[in-house]
Order: structure tokens, then sequence, then C-alpha cells
């Protein structure tokens, strides 16, 4: 099969996220041993910074198990999966009519439904497809450390960082069948982004942080007791709502 | 159900409308174009002609009204309409990354692959380089790549946006006798340009807009007769073209003379041999200074919207 120029490239942008993802879940989880030596100097280093402090508490009681949830998901996936489905949304619509193209991309026979799910699906299997590629080796991984862990419910991780990472991918798309600058739009999601982090390291406000969705807690939680279908219902809930709105949006705009 | 019949006329428009804020950029727009028909869609810059075949083939909806083109109703979208009709932009904005035959594959999609081949074939009949980057083409050559992609496809209406703006003459020939070729071959063409010469050559009926409005509604021939009437004389400066007028408004057969600064339109009156009746008054100028351009039997859009509709300052 020959693929044209934008699909490789989109391609190469998955594939640079997944390594960049796997590169830091390798190094997370082969330092494991050091860490583990070492959390008593942790909590005295966190020790101003009170949520740290919990966090770190939590890693010695739960062991590699939380340890891998906090270094994948709540930092890898949270990180770079927040990035990538910023900038993997924000071009959807608004990258065409920033470059003008809006005009030749609705001109075809296709409906503009259509034309906007392909790339809503598109954009979100970038987003979530290598946060699974990568989960698949956490075993792997595990095992070089002398340590075991359940590949069945790290992906059940995996679908909650997924579906809370598609939230915020579906925000930023309904503001990009809005927008006409891609770059405006992914410094407003970012910002919003890294307002909501910070405000999760603050323990005064942390409980109105986004981020409180898709924590070691939420994850440990996953990982231990199985889905938690009322989140993931509102998860779901919210992807169709902001998903419906930009096919309202897509349908009346004007290239 | 979005399909009807066909009828004996390729696109019918009742009363399509379209604002943009307080800006009615189209109003109102009223017209049955013949199937096999070849129309010139002609008016200055923003009189609302690229925003009306934009409603036609449903890249804009429309506020008001109510269109059928090629048999299909617009609705939605308008995808059943783009399904029956290709359509040829006039904004050129293309993806420049892709080479220019992935672009004519991109800008088919949803077309069958014979369409694919016939709009290469136009290609190379155009001479454009399918190998090549579209970032390396030219405005023109990219003008000329969405051309062939909107003579790709088997349909029986094409929508052409300024199909010819920014091409070299020669280029501009070569797209004008595809053009008159589709027609040739019961195509029914509705085309858009601000070049009266250019679109007189092939159009059998022309439509003058402005302001979102239809103006006119003309026949090819009468402004051929209008044109052959018409002599412009440009000079350096406005005192040579005021002595000038001075002596051609005295001249026989001549009608009037209108001064616009440097430049003087004159209207012929029964001329049986225009170039004889201009050498005779370039011989009665001679003891003034020569115009720098002089044309006769041409008529511009701004001579036109002047003369005929009244329209000033274009």
């Amino acid at each position: 099969m020959k693929l044209n120029r934008q699909t490789r490239s989109a391609l190469f942008a998955m594939l640079g996220y997944t390594a960049a993802l796997q590169l830091m879940l390798s190094a997370a989880i082969l330092y494991w041993p050091a860490f583990r030596e070492n959390t008593g100097a942790l909590k005295v280093l966190a020790g101003p910074i009170p949520m740290l402090k919990d966090m770190i508490v939590q890693l010695e009681d739960k062991g590699s198990v939380a340890y891998v949830l906090s270094q994948h998901f709540f930092k890898g996936c949270n990180v770079l999966g927040v990035a990538a489905a910023t900038l993997f949304a924000v071009g959807a619509v608004a990258g065409e009519a920033h470059r003008g193209t809006l005009e030749i991309f609705l001109m075809r026979p296709v409906t503009r439904r259509r034309l906007l799910t392909e790339r809503f699906v598109s954009g979100a299997l970038q987003v979530i497809v290598p946060i699974f590629l990568t989960t698949l080796t956490i075993p792997l991984l595990l095992a070089r450390v002398d340590e075991v862990g359940s590949l069945g419910r790290y992906l059940l991780a995996g679908v909650h960082q997924s579906l809370f990472l598609l939230c915020l991918y579906a925000l930023a798309f309904f503001l990009s069948t809005m927008g006409r600058t891609p770059l405006k739009l992914a410094f407003g999601v970012l910002i919003f982004a890294i307002f909501n982090f910070s405000m999760y390291m603050v323990k005064t406000v942390t409980h109105y942080s986004l981020f409180r969705l898709a924590d070691i807690q939420t994850f440990l939680d996953v990982y231990e007791k199985g889905p938690n279908w009322g989140l993931w219902a509102i998860f779901a809930g919210t992807i169709a709502l902001l998903f419906g709105a930009s096919l309202f949006v897509f349908e009346r705009r004007v290239p | 159900m979005d399909i009807e019949t066909s009828t004996s006329l390729a696109i019918e428009a009742h009363g399509l409308s379209r604002s943009f804020g307080d800006v009615r950029a189209v109003d109102g727009i009223d017209l049955a174009v013949a199937s096999g028909s070849v129309t010139g869609v002609l008016g200055p810059n923003g009189s609302g002609k690229s925003t009306f075949l934009r409603l036609l083939i449903g890249l804009v909806r429309p506020d008001g009204g109510s269109a059928t083109i090629a048999g299909a109703k617009l609705r939605g979208d308008g995808v059943a309409v783009r399904k029956r009709v290709t359509f040829a932009p006039g904004e050129i904005a293309l993806y420049g990354e892709l080479s220019a035959a992935e672009q004519l594959e991109w800008l088919l999609r949803g077309r069958s692959h014979k369409a694919l081949l016939h709009a290469h074939a136009v290609a190379d009949r155009l001479g454009l380089p399918m190998a090549k980057r579209v970032h390396e083409f030219s405005h023109g050559m990219k003008r000329q790549l969405l051309f062939a992609a909107a003579m790709g496809p088997d349909v029986s209406v094409r929508i052409l946006d300024e199909p010819t703006e920014g091409l070299d003459p020669a280029k501009r020939s070569c797209v004008l006798e595809l053009i008159a070729e589709e027609a040739a071959r019961g195509t029914t063409i509705l085309l858009s340009s601000h070049h009266l010469s250019e679109v007189e050559q092939v159009c059998d009926r022309l439509v003058f807009f402005f302001k979102g409005k239809l103006l006119a509604d003309e026949d090819p021939a009468e402004l051929r007769r209008l044109a052959a009437k018409s002599a412009r004389f440009e000079y350096a400066t406005e005192a040579a073209a005021t002595a000038a007028a001075a002596l051609l408004k005295t001249a026989p057969a001549v009608a009037n003379v209108h001064q616009d600064r440097h430049v003087l339109r004159l209207e012929l009156d029964g001329v049986a041999n225009p170039l004889a009746l201009l050498e005779g008054l370039t011989a009665s100028l001679q003891d003034l200074e020569p115009p720098v351009n002089l044309e006769l039997g041409r008529l511009s859009l701004t001579d036109l919207y002047e003369r005929v509709y009244g329209v000033r300052g274009l």
C-alpha cells in the first residue's frame, strides 16, 4: 500500500510520540531498584511539597505497581499525552483554515460529517495507540528488574488514561473547528492544562484540578478494583458531546 | 430525497442569498442556466460572484432561497450537488508537501479512477510537471492543477471560479480552448471572471453581478457590437488627454468622449470601417502629443459598467 506524504508524516509524528513514551517508561522501570532504595531520602527531599510527599508515600506503600502507574501514566502519558492530544487536534480544521486549504478540503464529494469523523478518529488513534503500545511492554520491562505486574490491569489503566486524554483532545478539536490559528489554540489548551497541573500540586486547591481524574490514586483504583464505569461514562459523554458540537460547527463553517 | 429528475435547466437558483455580518454578499439571485450552455459570471472584485458559485456547490450555506444544480437540490452540506458537479475554486491554496500527482489524486477523492486519468490527460495538455512537489509550482500552475481536477470527472455541470486568472496568454488560450471543447461535448459550464474580453470568447451568455445583485444578463454578440464602437486613447499626461479630447469631440462619427484623467474613452457612432476611422482620428491629432496606447473594439468591464450600467468608480 502506497501512503501519501501526509499519512506518512502523521505516522512519523505518532512514532515519535511512541518512542518518547517508551524511552521514559524504560528508563523509569530500569531505575526502579535505585528508586526503591532511596524512597526514605526522597520523602525528606519532597517534604516542602505535601502533594509530592504523599505521592512518594503511596509509591512506598504500593511498590512497583504504584511506581509504574505514576511514571507511565501520571507522569509520562499525562505530560506527553496532553501535548500530543493538543497538537494532533488543533490542526484538524484550524490548520486547514490557516494554510488556506479549507476550501479544497470541503469541495470534494464527501459529506462534512465524514470528513470530520475521519479527522477526529485518525487524530484520536494517534493519541491513544502509543499509550497501548508502550503499556504492552511493561511486563517485559518489569521482568528485567525482577518484578511482576498484570498486563490486563495495566491495559485497563491505559483505557482510563486514553479516555481522559481524549476529553482534552475533543476539547482542542472542538476549538479547532471554530478557529483559524492552530498555534494560538495550542497555546490556549496547553496553558489550561499546565494551570490544572499546577493546581494539582497545591494541596488547598488540588480538588479543583482535572488531573485528580488521572492521578496515581485513580490509576491504582482502576488497577486494583477494575473499571470506574461511572467516570468512564462521564469521559465518554464529554467526548461525544464535544464531537457533536464540533460537527454542528463544522457543518456550518465557511471556508 | 436529495435528487430530483433532471430538466432542461442545468442550474436553477431562486432568491439565493447570503450575508456575512452586515454585508449582503449575495442578495436574492434568480438565475436559470440551460443545459449545455456556457455562462460567464462577471463582476468587479467583491461583487458576490465567487460567493454565489460557492453557494451553488454547498461550500457556503445560503441564508435564503433555493437552488437545483444538475438535478440535485441544494440541501445540507451540498454533497448531493458536489457528486454531480465539479468546481475549480478561485482561491489558490494547495498542499505544498504533496507532488502534483498526489495532489490531483487527493482532489479527486470520491471520484472514479477514470476521472483521475482524464484529469492527468488535461494536466499533460497544460504541460504541468506532475512529479514536482506543489510548493515548487507557481500561482498559475496551481490554478491549472485545480482546473485539471475540475475537468476530470464525467459530470454534466462544471463551475469554474476565475479559471484563467494569473495565467500567461498561452496557458490562458489553452484553458479557454479546453473549456470550449468541453462545451462542445454538451457540458454546462458556469465560469466567473473579471475580464470581459476573455469570457466573451467562450460564453454564449454573460451575467453581470454588482454588490451581490444580478445587474444584467447579456448576449455576448451584443457586447461585441458595443465593443466595436469603442476606442480608448491613453496619454502620458492629463494635459495631453485634455487637448486631444477637445479635438476629438468635434470629429465626425465620435458620439461621445469621456475623459478619466489621462485616458479618453470614445463612443463611436455609425462606424462602417472602424480602422479607417481610427486612422483618420489619429491623423487629425498629429499636431498633438501622440497617445501612449490606443485600443479599438475592446470593452473593459469598467467601461461596460460605466457606460452601459451607469456604475462608476470600479
